[in-house]
């Protein structure tokens, strides 16, 4: 069922976008209060619960023993999806993974696959027969507002943390997996006509396309995503692009720091 | 600690306890009987007033009364009547002999579209939920401007006080309109620093915890805005 | 489930367990009330390593229309493991074993709460599996049973979802994950602490009536101690705070 948009939620934004104001009174580029914890659950390699506002999701890392492809037998491979489940929320439904999930998931993977951090050659136990598969599993259990930025920090800060579980599969001895880089999103979404970062749940309802902008160490671009309905400038993503350098920045250090624990 | 309004100590209940023995006392709202004892069927502070014994629940689902004036938001035009959103568990119905206007067969979406929001009274709930709203009365009418809170349904009357002393206060405060939905959504229009404090105040006021001091802490409220004047 | 693992000792010369409990003795327990701020009430219970989360949504109106029930509101409970929750990463999606746990949750929990004060609608419960370490299905009920609680669902009583099971044909309260792999039997119940009775009732393997009866008399001992645990947790939430 799509969500109604409430008329005067609009007006209000628009009208507080113009005085250069929010909802819950932050700055344009500020973001809600982000909270990162990892190796918090058993059984998973790796795992990752990050709480940005009254956002929760959780990461989990799994692996597998594979085939690898004929054309690259010497490649591991990564495979990263999100579950916007039920749980998340009263606009979530049951049933197959919403095309929403679908790209949540998606855009994830990208960031993390194109950034190079996993290197696939490095999964390779035996050349043509014996390969790692990685699988991220995001689990989105309340939603309200920005979902993207937390799933990518969780995935991310996961795979960072994982260990890679060679003596279950009889293949060597455990060994914490080799990531190198850390890619970060940062989401912006047009509010009252113009873009803020980090949009909260009334933010996104009345409010219009978002962003999404994956950066890696050297503040490359890695990943870029424009989703839902609406148009930008060039002028516009120049300045949210500035914004994403230092957000990004910040994030990093934050997975740096949990990771140190 | 919490304190009620006798100043004595309040105990928070989980559904499911034993509260105390029935006799010569009734069962108010959140409380059963069962052998001779009360049994607390809500999570929430418990209650003894003039013999009758309840619990003021922590959290509840808005459920619609005969008369309840209600802010609303249209969710569906049909050729003859509107649905609206009510923040209940049902959507309410106003046929069109009920609004303010002359409607034609066909013209409903001419007076009101999807996401606008209303004033709106409760006309009349069945038992199985059906709810019929109006919008004939004095002062019910379409929103066009100001903004929506939405409140905890069952701290609302921390907003009006008694016989309203509140929610005056907060009017002249402010110098906003706010009107109270039973339905846990405040409407609040004014200038915008009006609003934004107007805001702030009602989600103290309604959080503001299982006190008496309700009314101090909008005394602080209101230095604030001066303060910031 | 069957004996005959004559390899695995589950129980220690000195009559502990291997993770060094009593036989009467149950795993941690801790909870945590309101933990999900999207939903309507929510509960995150950890039992011995097992985590479970639980999100209440509504009383609703019930759809699709044919679910409606014209004297009462039902129920809708959807209980699944996250595809981390296990050490073989698990495909997500529905599975028999997920949808039979659901359907035999949904009407404990509807033995407890009052549904008929809310005809044609439906409370949703979803329970979220993310450790699983052997009891994820009474997890999932004393985490649900905490959300809807939070959520202010008016209800006759809370219900505890407890285990006890047998190893080395001696009976042991709240297997854990060797004890349920290669123990002979499996009690889960889910029990209304204040009144006594019995909500949910599944058994696998093999007990002599009883052993039965010990099994049950170590599941009422445990649900006590949770039940206060649950409680505890909704009062951590409220008592005292700015709600």
């Amino acid at each position: 069922m799509p969500e109604l948009v409430p008329a005067l939620l609009r007006q209000e934004l628009a009208r507080l976008a113009d005085e250069d104001k929010r909802l819950d009174g932050r700055g344009r580029w500020d973001g809600r209060e982000v909270s990162l914890e990892v190796d918090c659950l058993y059984n998973a390699e790796g795992s990752a619960k990050v709480i940005i506002g009254g956002t929760v999701v959780y990461a989990g890392v799994k692996f597998e023993l594979r085939t690898p492809w004929p054309d690259r037998p010497t490649q591991g491979s990564l495979m990263c999806g999100a579950e916007l489940r039920p749980v998340a929320g009263r606009k979530y439904e049951p049933g197959p993974p919403s095309p929403e999930s679908i790209e949540l998931g998606r855009v994830v993977d990208r960031g993390i696959r194109e950034s190079g951090c996993i290197n696939m050659d490095s999964l390779c136990i035996v050349p043509g027969e014996k390969v790692w598969g990685i699988m991220i599993d995001i689990h989105v259990l309340s939603d309200q507002g920005n979902i993207f930025d937390a799933c990518g920090l969780a995935a991310i800060a996961a795979l960072r943390t994982a260990m890679v579980p060679a003596e279950r599969f009889d293949v060597g001895e455990d060994h914490r997996l080799e990531v190198n880089g850390t890619p970060i999103m940062a989401s912006f979404t047009r509010v009252g006509g113009r873009y803020v970062l980090d949009a909260s749940e009334e933010e996104e309802l009345g409010g219009d396309e978002r962003i999404h902008i994956t950066l890696g160490d050297e503040g490359h671009l890695h990943s870029l995503q424009k989703g839902l309905k609406g148009v930008f400038t060039p002028a516009e993503f120049a300045e949210i692009f500035e914004v994403a350098q230092q957000r990004c920045v910040e994030l990093r250090k934050l997975v740096a720091e949990k990771e140190g624990n | 600690m919490s304190q009620g309004q006798s100043g004595a100590e309040q105990r928070l209940v989980t559904p499911g306890m034993a509260v105390g023995p029935s006799t010569g006392k009734r069962a108010g709202s959140g409380v059963v009987a069962a052998n001779d004892t009360f049994i607390a069927t809500q999570l929430g502070w418990l209650r003894e007033r003039n013999s009758t014994v309840s619990v003021d629940p922590i959290n509840a689902a808005y459920m619609p009364r005969s008369g309840d004036l209600v802010i609303g938001m249209v969710a569906e035009v049909r050729n003859n009547l509107w649905f609206m959103d009510i923040n209940g568990s049902f959507q309410g119905l106003l046929p069109m002999s009920l609004a303010p206007w002359k409607v034609e067969f066909g013209g409903a979406r001419q007076h009101m579209d999807v996401g606008d929001v209303v004033l709106a009274r409760v006309q009349e709930v069945d038992e199985c939920h059906n709810v019929v709203l109006t919008m004939k009365g004095v002062g019910l009418r379409r929103l066009n401007q100001g903004a929506v809170e939405r409140l905890p349904v069952q701290h609302i009357d921390r907003i009006r006080g008694e016989n309203n002393e509140r929610l005056q206060r907060l009017r002249d405060a402010c110098d906003c309109r706010i009107m109270v939905g039973e339905n846990g959504r405040v409407w609040i229009d004014g200038s915008p620093e009006g609003i934004r404090w107007a805001r702030k105040a009602v989600h103290a006021l309604a959080s503001s915890g299982h006190r008496t001091d309700i009314d101090e802490l909008l005394t602080t409220l209101e230095n604030e805005l001066k303060g910031d004047a | 489930m069957m004996g005959g693992y004559g390899d695995v000792q589950l129980l220690r010369d000195d009559g502990l367990r291997l993770d060094g409990r009593k036989i009467d003795e149950m795993r941690p327990v801790s909870i945590e009330a309101g933990v999900l701020p999207a939903a309507d009430g929510s509960a995150m219970v950890t039992h011995g390593l097992n985590v479970a989360v639980a999100a209440v949504y509504g009383p609703m109106e019930a759809h699709p229309r044919k679910i409606q029930r014209q004297d009462r509101a039902v129920i809708d409970v959807r209980y699944n493991m996250a595809p981390f929750s296990t050490s073989d990463r698990i495909r997500p999606g529905f599975n028999r074993r997920s949808r039979e746990i659901s359907k035999v949750t949904a009407e404990a929990l509807e033995s407890v709460v009052l549904v008929e004060r809310y005809p044609r609608s439906k409370i949703r419960v979803e329970i979220e599996i993310l450790a699983a370490e052997a009891g994820t299905r009474c997890v999932g009920i004393t985490a649900a049973a905490v959300a809807l609680a939070d959520a202010g669902i008016p209800m006759r009583d809370l219900i505890v979802g407890v285990a006890s099971g047998k190893v080395e044909d001696t009976v042991v309260l709240d297997l854990d994950k060797a004890e349920d792999n290669y123990g002979q039997a499996d009690l889960p119940v889910g029990i209304l602490p204040n009144t006594g009775e019995i909500a949910f009732l599944q058994m696998d393997g093999d007990l002599s009536p009883d052993e039965f009866n010990l099994a049950m008399e170590y599941n009422f001992k445990a649900a006590k101690e949770i039940h206060e645990i649950m409680v505890d947790a909704l009062r951590r939430r409220y008592e005292g705070g700015e709600v």
